[in-house]
């Protein structure tokens, strides 16, 4: 009896959790997932066609080369962000004025919108009127500036230093967490072992942050799967459709296209791979976690 | 029996009142509500500025943002919540006609006799199966640009723009030929919304059919098509056009031409003051855009149209709002004064335009112009992976003038079936 009222206790404390998923996750999935089955337009309410969208979008040429183009464009910058945040960590963990003037410097970008970032980068990187180019030729690295977005492989690269630029900060920051809850005890006493800076950082640093590390490459991942702003506004899909990204083709078809249901079709496909391949990515990391 | 009563006593008073001489209190004034979209906003804000000055019946704007404006509508009319006047982007007008969202004006239109004025092309666009859904309300026109200082530089007469596609071509080679950083045409080549606006009047000039109003029509029928392709790839190769312009998605549509480096492009009437603003300095001219013969000359009208969305709660006086806003009145003071182009062909001449010619080739453009009636715009034309756009990346940057073309009429004859 006393083992029940425990129970229902625990479950009222849960319930304004379980409410606001309910309300805020699960309801509109469900409404998504409607969505999906129907031939909804914005011109119109459509009908109810089963899993014709579905069918379709398995069809879709466009839909599965823009998911490979995401799944590479991910597989390109998760490194960059990960290797490039970690050593800007290990730079500025250490206490001290120069290091928290860099920290401010590197972090700065972080708090500007990624389309403004973007606007501000179709700019600098303009061949006629651009700052880059000008400064590449100037430097006589290149004999012409060079046209960034004519190439998809090109284009993709400029796109990744943009954004490198824009959020490396980020995990940097939760690095610096990461390196700083590592205590000091522990990396005094691998000092007086002998054990030299890189040892350290290898044997000492890098296993005890192993969940900062995870957790950091989780959200650039899912952020990377997600990509959008970016690669709208300084590629638009270009050139010949080869830099369309799976939420840029979603949005093509849901508010381009004016196919709500078709673009719900897409967006549900799109959950599940996010959904296994953060599944997957989380069992990893419960296997490889220190206990 | 107590209602009659109340009728009969207010009929007397009535009476009493009119045959006394006392004045009687005006109807309540109404409040409009209409919705315009972001880009739209400034010319609409003028003529509402206007009418609110003139009319006891007032009209709130609301702006929505361009990409919000078919949602919010779609929305509004499913909810039953829809302004009284909407201003939207002309090209959705086929679309929006046949979900049914629009109020039928015909009737209130037929005897109106500024509405046989406005251009041609607004008249054209608004009708669906022999029935009036609107009318033009705040246009945009493209036109050819030309930078007047390299015409000279370049031993050209600055106050001749080119009038046919090979005058483009051989005085495009001529600017060219002044130096490395100089270059005599510019069109933003993963643009596909510039193109249909600068590069398709070209094709129509040439006698080309640029879109099918319905499923069995040839897409991109003429030969006017491949005229024009054939000519931006004879540029192309040659080098008279900016390698940055293959990756241009409408970001620097006039930034290169306002870098003073450009001889010649296609662009919109709003350029001119744009350009007196940001590159004084620049003398320029603008034509008619051309086609392959002297005397062929066409135009992209675009910008706003205005209708009556279904369950408009003040359809009559919304209605006498479209036709004041076609009256000499708000064309000329309320547009014209402003430096807007009024959507009246015969107004293009007008008092405000005389210091600046420029504009009134601008409006006289609007004249000559055309829109393509079609379903499914987007599809075809305006979205990034449209089958226009790849016709003209195909061709013009990979030289397969032929092939791009049947690929994209078979493309849009697909979307015309949907």
């Amino acid at each position: 009896m006393r083992h029940s009222h425990r129970r229902h206790a625990g479950l009222l404390y849960v319930l304004p959790a379980l409410l606001f998923v309910a309300a805020f996750v699960a309801w509109p999935l469900l409404q998504l997932l409607r969505l999906s089955m129907t031939s909804a337009s914005m011109l119109g309410p459509g009908s109810f066609v089963g899993w014709n969208n579905y069918l379709k979008a398995f069809r879709d040429e466009t839909f599965w080369q823009s998911l490979a183009f995401t799944l590479q464009y991910t597989a390109c910058i998760t490194p960059i962000l990960m290797v490039g945040g970690f050593l800007l960590a290990l730079l500025v963990a250490e206490p001290g004025r120069i290091a928290r003037a860099t920290r401010g410097i590197v972090f700065l970008p972080v708090v500007i919108g990624l389309g403004s970032s973007s606007i501000l980068w179709v700019g600098l990187l303009d061949e006629q009127v651009g700052l880059v180019g000008r400064l590449l030729v100037d430097l006589g690295l290149v004999a012409h500036p060079p046209v960034w977005f004519v190439d998809a492989e090109l284009g993709m690269w400029a796109v990744i230093g943009t954004v490198v630029w824009k959020v490396i900060g980020f995990g940097m920051l939760l690095f610096v967490a990461g390196i700083q809850s590592v205590g000091i005890d522990v990396r005094e006493a691998a000092m007086l072992d002998g054990a030299g800076y890189w040892q350290r950082v290898r044997h000492i640093t890098l296993p005890l942050m192993t969940r900062t590390l995870l957790l950091t490459t989780l959200v650039s991942v899912i952020g990377s799967l997600l990509a959008f702003d970016q690669f709208y506004i300084m590629t638009a899909g270009g050139p010949r459709s080869e830099t369309f990204t799976s939420v840029y083709w979603i949005y093509q078809n849901s508010f381009i296209y004016f196919k709500q249901g078709y673009g719900a079709a897409l967006s549900m496909i799109l959950l599940a791979i996010v959904l296994v391949l953060s599944s997957v990515h989380l069992l990893i990391a419960r296997r490889g976690a220190p206990a | 029996m107590r209602t009659r009563n109340l009728v009969r006593r207010a009929l007397c008073a009535l009476a009493l009142a009119a045959g006394s001489g006392v004045a009687l209190p005006a109807l309540a004034a109404e409040n409009l509500s209409m919705w315009v979209r972001a880009s739209g906003a400034n010319a609409a804000q003028r003529l509402t500025d206007l009418w609110n000055s003139g009319h006891a019946d007032k009209i709130t704007l609301t702006v929505i943002p361009d990409n919000q404006v078919v949602s919010k509508l779609a929305n509004g009319v499913g909810a039953g919540n829809v302004p009284d006047l909407i201003s939207f982007d002309l090209i959705y007008m086929p679309d929006f006609m046949r979900a049914g969202f629009l109020t039928d004006i015909t009737d209130a239109m037929k005897g109106d006799p500024n509405f046989g004025k406005v251009a041609k092309a607004f008249a054209e666009l608004a009708s669906y199966k022999g029935r009036l859904y609107g009318t033009g309300f705040t246009p945009d026109v493209s036109i050819l640009i030309y930078n007047k200082d390299l015409f000279r530089k370049a031993g050209l007469d600055p106050n001749q723009p080119p009038r046919t596609l090979a005058q483009i071509h051989e005085y495009a080679k001529k600017i060219r030929a002044l130096g490395p950083d100089t270059y005599g045409f510019y069109f933003s080549g993963a643009c596909p919304g510039c193109n249909i606006f600068t590069t398709s009047p070209m094709m129509v000039a040439s006698g080309a059919k640029m879109l099918p109003a319905a499923a069995g029509d040839e897409p991109l029928a003429g030969t006017g098509v491949k005229e024009v392709l054939q000519l931006f790839r004879d540029m192309w190769t040659e080098g008279l056009i900016p390698k940055s312009a293959q990756a241009d998605n409408g970001a620097n549509f006039v930034a290169n031409f306002k870098s003073g480096k450009i001889g010649i492009q296609g662009a919109g009437g709003f350029l001119i003051a744009d350009l007196k603003k940001e590159a004084p300095g620049m003398d320029f001219g603008v034509g008619f855009l051309p086609g392959t013969k002297e005397g062929q000359a066409s135009a992209f009208v675009g910008g706003d149209v205005v209708a009556i969305p279904k369950g408009s709660k003040h359809a009559a006086l919304a209605l006498q709002f479209i036709k004041w806003e076609l009256s000499d009145e708000a064309q000329l003071e309320g547009l014209a004064k402003n430096n807007i182009l009024p959507s009246r062909a015969d107004l293009a001449d007008n008092k405000y335009f005389q210091a600046e010619p420029r504009v009134v080739t601008t409006a006289k453009a609007l004249g000559i112009g055309y829109v393509p009636w079609v379903f499914h715009f987007n599809d075809m034309v305006n979205s990034d992976a449209s089958p226009w756009i790849q016709m003209i990346q195909g061709a013009v940057f990979d030289g397969k003038v032929d092939a791009s073309i049947a690929k994209a009429k078979a493309r849009m004859r697909e979307i015309a079936a949907e």
